[in-house]
């Protein structure tokens, strides 16, 4: 036992040493990317207004006419110290976007992971329990569908259906402008900010803005999941266990939910972890598609003005928010199969 | 299974319905005759005026902070915090008697060392270099020093003689802050309260996502007819429409797609209004190589401009053909593109030219153009000049295009023949004329006449306005002759409003500035 435990123990201490060289690398790759990609940040805000000169005279006030060795030395600096710098489109400190713009992110990504496993878990499980039935053929269908479907028009259509159309639904932003105004932000989690407050009609407002734009996300995932658990589910059912269990005269009923779905679920955890990655991707074009003023929507701006240090920073927090998440499963998973020591 | 499904269904309808019925009330206040809600893709930089020089912020700006100088009630400058302004012993001096009993947001009076101290931190070393690019300091360039004349008067001494000077106090450098609120050599940050003297204090600025502002109860003129006024800000315009179709904002102002437009016309409900404009889009030739190097091309593509064809077709007639750099309805203007080329292309004029030079058609020509800064529109109104070009067979176009950051840091090094837009700084002749025709021009022509040196230097100096409005015309009609740049359109200004905004038409005029406080709504 305290074999396994201090097997256990390397394990995670490898795992956690492998996140510095894995961001350093990451951190080293956006900011060669971001200087040999054509444009520059002062070109992108002056060009088409400012003569030649005064944008020359800008970049060298700013660094960007020195090597790029010196300006990268000058930024490893800069983030040894905890300085993820701050914007030049707006004067912005990265981690203030961090903290405003990815707690909305983190709201939208939370719910749309509920989204997710709900109709993920329910139609995987129904399609594997009942195969080459109706419902398993509607499940797979649905899953193939929702997961080829582009986020950005799964979005569109449901603001033009729920929103434009039928006009049940917001189609944009976190909450209406009114409420926004009014809301005390405390976390700049919306949902939470308003239970703080206990300022219900908020939440009831907060709560619609989110449906169409979670719902969205999250059944793009949900494609995800359908599919594992349906074929997880059926393998499930074949397995020796479930034919014991079955042979015991247990009930056909329980066998199933008892035994065989929650055996089904335990890779779950591992695809939890792998779709954090699909939903950041995802959310970039939701937030786009809905104005939601998360992470991503932000890091498309910053992209377009070649924002060097916004678009970084916010690269930085997606990548580390990734490998955070996978090490925690990768954790779970060695936790939970001792067979997994790498 | 059956229940599970029925219990599935019950949890997504209760879901939806809790979605569909909570928040009423607080979305019910948003049609509250007291609060304006604004929406825009226009985007915010720094929201203290020493570091921006973008519109998005300017429109902000001008709820919060005032001018000594302004265009307050329309296109004719007035003054707004001096009294009057006025040169003092030629045009490189001018003195500005300030108004008494103007309070600032946070209380304290208002007075020339306030003055001073706005316009010298806009020049500060430390704040150039945290406004970077967003610096208004190129608008006072011309600016030597300021000096402050007792409490309520102060004097501008400036390098060279500039009639339009008191036109330059009402742009982004000069807004009025006060002094001991501000640091001299710090940018206030977005998320700090802004004080300015203006009819709104800004209560609330989450970046990127809403403004919010509450009328002055001390302002010192007329109060706002609106009391609160909601900025919201779309990173998509088709988001921005659907808001506006579904009542969640009372109006938009910058910017919709010239389709968008047409739809919003024809929804009930809400209005379209247009109004004089100042935003125009031109193509910039580098005279110094091939193509843009042969005065016969330049002057043959100026004959075949489809001027009419890109209004029609792609703006549906929200943009109006131009002839000048010089907008039609500014003081000076003059169709100096017309008189040259005609109104309409004419393909025997252009193969007269091009055959003269002794050039072999189809000449080859390539223009970019760029899908990420000019609006949506581009694209067509590019292939739409391709086929103006194309038709009789002078020339063989090729259009490219590259995305704005790489476009703004190549045009004029590597591109020959490229789009361009503007939007003017203040509203004035010179505004369309100097930045473009000056031997160090930004638009990289490599446009050097020293007969348009001279009338630039003239127009800059002229003391009488009927002496520099003849400068004015004489440099549209060298401009016509040798086009380094041809101008093709100029834009409405376009708001679109649900009825219950009223006032919309009194703010649309070339100024380009959304006066908020004198908007109401029922």
């Amino acid at each position: 036992m305290s074999g396994q435990g201090t097997s256990l123990r390397r394990y995670a201490l490898t795992r956690i040493a492998l996140i510095f060289p894995m961001v350093f690398i990451l951190v080293t790759l956006v900011f060669l990317l971001m200087r040999v990609a054509p444009g520059d940040p002062i070109s992108a805000a002056l060009g088409g207004h400012a003569p030649p000169q005064v944008v020359a005279n800008i970049k060298h006030q700013l660094g960007y006419d020195k090597p790029i060795y010196q300006q990268y030395f000058t930024y490893l600096g800069q983030l040894a110290r905890g300085n993820l710098g701050t914007s030049i489109t707006d004067s912005r400190a990265v981690t203030d976007i961090v903290r405003v713009n990815g707690a909305a992110t983190l709201e939208l990504t939370f719910f749309a992971m509920i989204v997710a496993i709900v109709v993920g878990v329910v139609v995987g499980l129904l399609a594997g329990r009942f195969r080459d039935s109706t419902m398993d053929t509607g499940g797979r269908l649905f899953g193939i569908l929702i997961y080829a479907t582009p986020v950005f028009f799964l979005g569109l259509m449901a603001q033009l259906f729920f929103g434009s159309y039928l006009g049940w639904l917001p189609i944009s932003d976190r909450a209406s402008p009114i409420t926004q105004a009014t809301l005390q932000t405390h976390t700049n989690l919306f949902v939470v900010d308003a239970i703080i407050d206990r300022n219900w009609s908020a939440l009831g407002d907060v709560l619609r803005h989110l449906v169409l734009p979670a719902v969205t996300l999250g059944l793009v995932t949900a494609g995800v999941f359908i599919r594992l658990i349906r074929v997880n589910v059926m393998r499930t059912m074949k397995d020796d266990y479930i034919e014991a269990a079955r042979a015991r005269g247990i009930d056909e009923r329980a066998v199933v939910y008892h035994h065989a779905f929650r055996n089904a679920l335990v890779p779950v955890i591992t695809i939890v972890g792998l779709t954090t990655a699909l939903l950041l991707g995802g959310a970039v074009l939701t937030e786009t598609t809905f104005n939601w003023p998360g992470m991503g929507r932000e890091l498309v701006v910053y992209l377009g003005n070649r924002d060097y240090a916004a678009v970084q920073g916010i690269i930085i927090v997606f990548a580390l928010v990734v490998v955070v998440v996978s090490v925690v499963i990768d954790l779970v998973n060695a936790f939970i199969d001792p067979r997994i020591r790498y | 299974m059956r229940w599970q499904l029925g219990a599935f269904s019950l949890l997504v309808l209760a879901v939806v319905l809790l979605g569909a019925t909570a928040g009423r009330s607080a979305l019910g206040g948003s049609s509250a005759s007291s609060t304006l809600i604004d929406g825009t893709t226009d985007t915010v930089t720094n929201l203290d005026p020493a570091g921006t020089y973008d519109y998005g912020t300017f429109t902000a700006d001008y709820q919060v902070f005032q001018h000594l100088m302004n265009y307050t009630n329309g296109p004719k400058l007035e003054p707004e915090l001096a009294t009057k302004c006025f040169p003092a012993g030629g045009l490189k001096t001018w003195r500005c008697n300030l108004r008494k009993g103007v309070t600032f947001q946070d209380g304290s009076a208002f007075d020339s060392a306030d003055v001073k101290f706005s316009i010298d931190r806009v020049n500060n070393k430390s704040i150039l270099k945290q406004a970077a690019a967003n610096s208004p300091s190129p608008l006072i360039g011309n600016l030597k020093s300021v000096t402050t004349n007792g409490k309520y008067a102060v004097t501008f001494h400036l390098k060279a003689p500039q009639v339009t000077w008191p036109a330059i106090l009402a742009t982004q450098c000069c807004n009025i802050v006060p002094s001991d609120t501000y640091a001299p050599d710090k940018l206030m940050p977005n998320t700090s309260q802004q004080i300015g003297t203006g009819p709104y204090k800004l209560v609330k600025y989450t970046p990127g996502q809403q403004a919010v502002f509450q009328a002055y109860s001390g302002y010192w003129g007329p109060k706002p007819k609106t009391s609160n006024l909601i900025i919201n800000y779309y990173s998509k315009s088709s988001t921005m429409k659907l808001a506006l179709q579904k009542g969640e904002i009372d109006m938009a102002y910058q910017s919709f797609t010239p389709t968008e437009i047409t739809s919003l016309q024809k929804q009930k409900g809400l209005r379209v209004y247009s109004g004089a404009g100042g935003r125009i889009r031109y193509l910039v030739f580098n005279v110094t190589r091939d193509p843009g190097n042969s005065a016969a091309i330049r002057r043959a593509i100026a004959y075949l401009m489809p001027r009419q064809a890109i209004a029609t077709r792609v703006y549906h007639g929200q943009v109006t053909p131009l002839f000048s750099m010089v907008p039609s309805g500014y003081p000076g203007h003059t169709d100096a593109f017309a008189t040259a080329y005609g109104r309409v292309p004419n393909q025997a004029k252009a193969k007269q030219v091009l055959q003269a030079a002794g050039l072999t058609t189809p000449v080859p020509v390539e223009i970019w153009w760029t899908p990420t800064h000019y609006g949506d529109a581009s694209a067509d109104e590019y292939a739409e000049i391709k086929r103006g070009l194309e038709k009789g067979g002078l020339f063989t176009v090729t259009l490219k295009s590259s995305e704005w950051a790489q476009y703004s840091a190549t045009l004029g090094t590597q591109y020959n023949v490229f789009q361009l837009g503007w939007f003017p700084d203040y509203p004035d002749a010179e505004d369309y004329l100097v930045p473009f025709y000056r031997s160090d021009t930004f638009t990289q022509s490599g446009y050097k006449s020293p007969i348009m040196q001279t009338l630039i230097r003239k127009e800059l100096g002229a003391a009488k306005l009927s002496q520099r409005l003849g400068y004015i015309r004489q440099i549209q009609a060298l401009a016509a002759k040798d086009v380094p740049i041809i101008p093709y359109w100029q834009q409405a200004m376009i708001a679109v409003g649900r009825n219950n905004v009223h006032g919309i038409p009194s703010t649309l005029d070339p100024t380009v500035y959304m006066r908020f406080n004198k908007l109401s709504k029922s």
